[in-house]
C-alpha cells in the first residue's frame, strides 16, 4: 500500500512559487528522504502533507485518505517533529507530553501506556518532571519525537530532525528511527541536512526550487549522478601526467584525485591497462553529497 | 471533548505556570494599590467629606468607619476592574505567542477541529481571569470584613461575582479579537502596556469618570469593562450607602447618597445620558456577543491555512 501518493502539487505564495508540480510516491514502512536547499519547498510540502496549509493544485493521498476531503482521518494517523521545537518551555516534559496526548483524544492511562516504552528507550524518566526549557538539545529533540509518536501514528514526518544535535542524540534519535521503521513498520518521511543520514533511504528525492530534479534508491542516485574516483598515491611529474592524459584530474599534497570520464573506460580497465604503473591506489565511490553537489553545483551544507 | 479540554489544560498551564506573566497581568491592579496607598484613599475620603456638606450635620451621622469603608470598597473595585482587563489580555498573549513560535503549527496537525482551538485559547483567558479576579474580590472582601461591617449580603456577593464571570467573558471576546491581528510578541507586549497604562482611567480607578467631560465619559463607557466596573461598584457599594441613608434618616431627602453616586459614576453615562444597572448588563452582553460574532469571522479569515 502507499503511504503518500502526491501528483502534480503546487503551491505558491503570491508570484512566488513555493512547489511546482511536485509527484512522488512513498511506500509503506519506508524511510523516504526529501533532500533540498533551504528554500526548496521542502517545509512547505510536508506541511501541505501535514494539512496545515493549502495547496494551490495537485491531489494528495495519505494512507488511502484524500487530503482536502479526509484530514481528520491523516491527523490521526501523522506524527510530525517540527525544524523548530514547538513544545511549551515553561511546561515539564510530563505536563507537555500529557496535554500533547490529549489533543488525540487520549485518557491519561492510554497517554502513560503509549509513553512506557519511551521512558527508558528515549531516556525520559531522569528528564520526567524537568521543564523543557531547562533541557538540552539532544533532550529536547528526544521530547520532540515522543511526542510526534504520542498517538501512536502510521507516518513519522521528521523535518531535519538531527539538526544541532551532539554524536551521542543524534545516534540515539536514529537508532530509534530505525526501531520505529523496522519493528513497528512505521513510515519515515525524512527531510535533513546530513547526507550520511540518508544512505539507508529506500528512496530518496531531491528538490530545487520547488521541483523534483532528481528521485530514486541512493544507489541508483548514486551510480546516475556521481563517478567513482581514483586516487593514485604517487610522485607529481610528467610521467604520471602522461597516464593520466584525457582524464579529469588534480594534484593533492601527495596524491591524485581521477575522475573517470562518463561514457568511457571505467576505472577497473583504466587500472588493468595501467597495473605496471599504478600501484598505490584507491577507490573512492561517489556519495549522496557528490550526487547533490553534481545535482544543484552546491553542496547541502553550504545551503544552511 | 477530550481534545479541547487538553488544549484549553494545556493553555491555562501556560499561564499559570509562568509566574512572571501573572504578576505582569496584575500590574495596573497593583498600581491602583499603591496609589491607593500613597493619595488615592485622601482623594475619595475627601469627595465624601465635600459631599456630606450639602447638609448640616450629616458628618455626625455618618460614621468615619462607613467612609473609611467605602474608600476601601472603591479600591477594591478598581482592582478588580482593571485585572478584568489585563489579565484576560496577558493569557491571551499566547495566541500570539503560538502563531509566532509556530506552535499552531503543531495544534492545527492535530484532529482538534479549528474552531475548538479558538474557543480553547478563549476559555483559558475566560477562566483564567474569573479564578484570578475570583480570588482578588474573595481575599479582598475577607480582609475588608475584618476591618467593619461590608453591611452586603448573599444577594450582592452572589451579584459581585456575577459581574466578575460577565465581566471576564467580555474582555476576553474583545480582546480575542485584537490578539488576532498580531504577528509578534514584541507588538503584542507593546500594546499590552498601553492597555495597562490606559486601564485605570478607562475604568475610573484613579479618577472617577464624572469628573471627565461628557464626550471622554462615552468614550470609556463604550467599552464594557468600564459598565463592569460600574456594575461592581453597585453591587459591592450600594448596601454600604444605602446604610448610610439609613443612618441619615432622610434629613438630606437622599441627597447624600445620590451626590455620591454621581461622583463615584453609579450609571454609565453614554451621549449625555445615564443608563442603570439592567442597561448595563444588556449591553455588555450584547457587545460580548457581537465581539464572539466577529472573533469566530476574524478568525476564520486569519487562521485560514494560507
Amino acid at each position: 500500500m502507499k503511504a503518500i501518493t502526491v501528483k502534480e502539487l503546487t503551491k505558491k505564495y503570491k508570484e512566488h512559487v513555493a512547489v511546482d508540480h511536485l509527484s512522488f510516491e512513498v511506500e509503506e514502512g519506508e524511510l523516504f528522504a526529501f533532500l533540498g536547499e533551504n528554500g526548496a519547498g521542502k517545509s512547505t510540502t510536508i506541511n501541505i502533507l501535514c494539512t496545515i496549509l493549502e495547496k494551490n493544485a495537485g491531489d494528495i493521498e495519505i494512507l488511502g485518505h484524500e487530503l482536502g476531503r479526509e484530514d481528520d482521518k491523516i491527523r490521526d494517523d501523522i506524527g510530525i517533529v517540527f525544524q523548530n521545537s514547538v513544545l511549551d518551555a515553561k511546561l515539564t516534559v510530563k505536563e507537555n507530553l500529557y496535554t500533547r496526548g490529549a489533543y488525540y483524544g487520549l485518557t491519561k492511562k492510554q497517554i502513560a501506556e503509549q509513553l512506557a516504552p519511551f521512558m527508558k528507550g528515549f531516556e525520559l524518566e531522569e528528564i520526567w518532571n524537568r521543564k523543557y526549557e531547562k533541557l538540552s538539545g539532544g533532550q529536547r529533540r528526544r521530547v520532540d519525537i515522543v511526542r510526534a509518536l504520542i498517538h501512536n501514528p502510521r507516518i513519522l514526518f521528521l523535518d531535519e530532525p538531527t539538526t544541532g544535535l551532539d554524536p551521542k542524540s543524534r545516534k540515539l534519535v536514529w537508532d530509534y528511527i530505525e526501531y520505529l521503521r523496522k519493528e513497528k513498520h512505521i513510515t519515515i518521511f525524512l527531510t535533513t541536512h546530513y547526507m550520511e543520514e540518508t544512505k539507508d533511504a529506500n528512496h530518496v528525492l531531491i528538490m530545487d526550487k520547488g521541483k523534483c530534479i532528481a528521485a530514486g534508491t541512493p544507489s541508483e542516485l548514486k551510480s546516475r549522478f556521481t563517478s567513482s574516483k581514483l586516487i593514485w598515491y604517487t610522485d607529481k611529474g610528467e610521467k604520471a601526467e602522461k597516464i593520466l592524459e584525457g582524464l579529469d584530474f588534480t594534484y593533492d599534497a601527495d596524491h591524485y584525485n581521477v575522475l573517470m570520464p562518463e561514457n568511457g573506460e571505467n576505472i577497473t580497465e583504466f587500472l588493468y591497462r595501467n597495473k605496471e604503473s599504478i600501484t598505490d591506489y584507491e577507490i573512492i565511490k561517489g556519495t549522496m553529497d557528490d550526487v547533490f553537489l553534481n545535482l544543484t553545483g552546491k553542496e547541502l551544507s553550504e545551503s544552511l | 471533548m477530550n481534545k479541547f479540554i487538553g488544549l484549553t489544560k494545556r493553555n491555562l498551564l501556560i499561564f499559570f505556570k509562568d509566574k512572571q506573566s501573572v504578576i505582569f497581568s496584575l500590574m495596573t491592579s497593583i498600581i491602583v494599590f499603591v496609589l491607593y496607598l500613597l493619595f488615592l484613599r485622601g482623594t475619595f475620603v475627601d469627595a465624601i467629606q465635600s459631599a456630606m456638606k450639602e447638609a448640616p450635620g450629616l458628618a455626625d451621622l455618618v460614621q468615619d468607619k462607613d467612609v473609611e469603608m467605602y474608600a476601601n470598597l472603591t479600591l477594591l473595585v478598581g482592582i478588580l476592574g482593571s485585572a478584568l482587563i489585563t489579565v484576560p489580555f496577558n493569557c491571551l498573549t499566547v495566541v500570539v505567542r503560538d502563531k509566532e513560535n509556530k506552535v499552531d503549527y503543531d495544534i492545527l496537525s492535530t484532529p482538534i477541529r479549528r474552531w475548538q482551538v479558538i474557543l480553547s485559547y478563549f476559555t483559558a483567558a475566560v477562566i483564567s481571569a474569573v479564578i484570578m479576579t475570583g480570588i482578588i474580590l474573595t481575599v479582598g472582601l475577607l480582609l475588608l470584613r475584618t476591618q467593619g461591617d461590608l453591611y452586603m449580603g448573599a444577594k450582592e456577593i452572589a451579584q459581585a461575582y456575577g459581574i466578575v464571570a460577565l465581566g471576564s467573558f467580555s474582555a476576553t471576546a474583545l480582546f480575542m479579537i485584537v490578539v488576532l491581528f498580531f504577528k509578534s510578541s514584541s507588538a503584542c507586549g507593546a500594546f499590552f502596556s498601553m492597555v495597562s497604562a490606559a486601564a485605570g482611567f478607562v475604568i475610573g480607578a484613579y479618577i472617577p469618570i464624572s469628573q471627565f467631560s461628557d464626550g471622554v465619559q462615552t468614550v470609556c463607557n463604550i467599552f464594557p469593562a468600564c459598565q463592569v466596573t460600574i456594575l461592581l461598584r453597585n453591587a459591592l457599594l450600594s448596601a454600604l450607602l444605602q446604610h448610610m441613608d439609613t443612618a441619615i434618616g432622610g434629613l438630606d431627602n437622599g441627597m447624600f447618597v445620590e451626590s455620591i453616586k454621581e461622583t463615584f459614576s453609579f450609571d454609565a453615562s453614554l451621549f449625555g445620558k445615564n443608563y442603570g444597572m439592567s442597561s448595563m448588563i444588556i449591553y455588555v452582553a450584547a457587545f460580548m456577543v457581537l465581539c464572539v460574532a466577529v472573533m469566530i469571522f476574524v478568525y476564520g479569515k486569519t487562521y485560514k491555512k494560507k
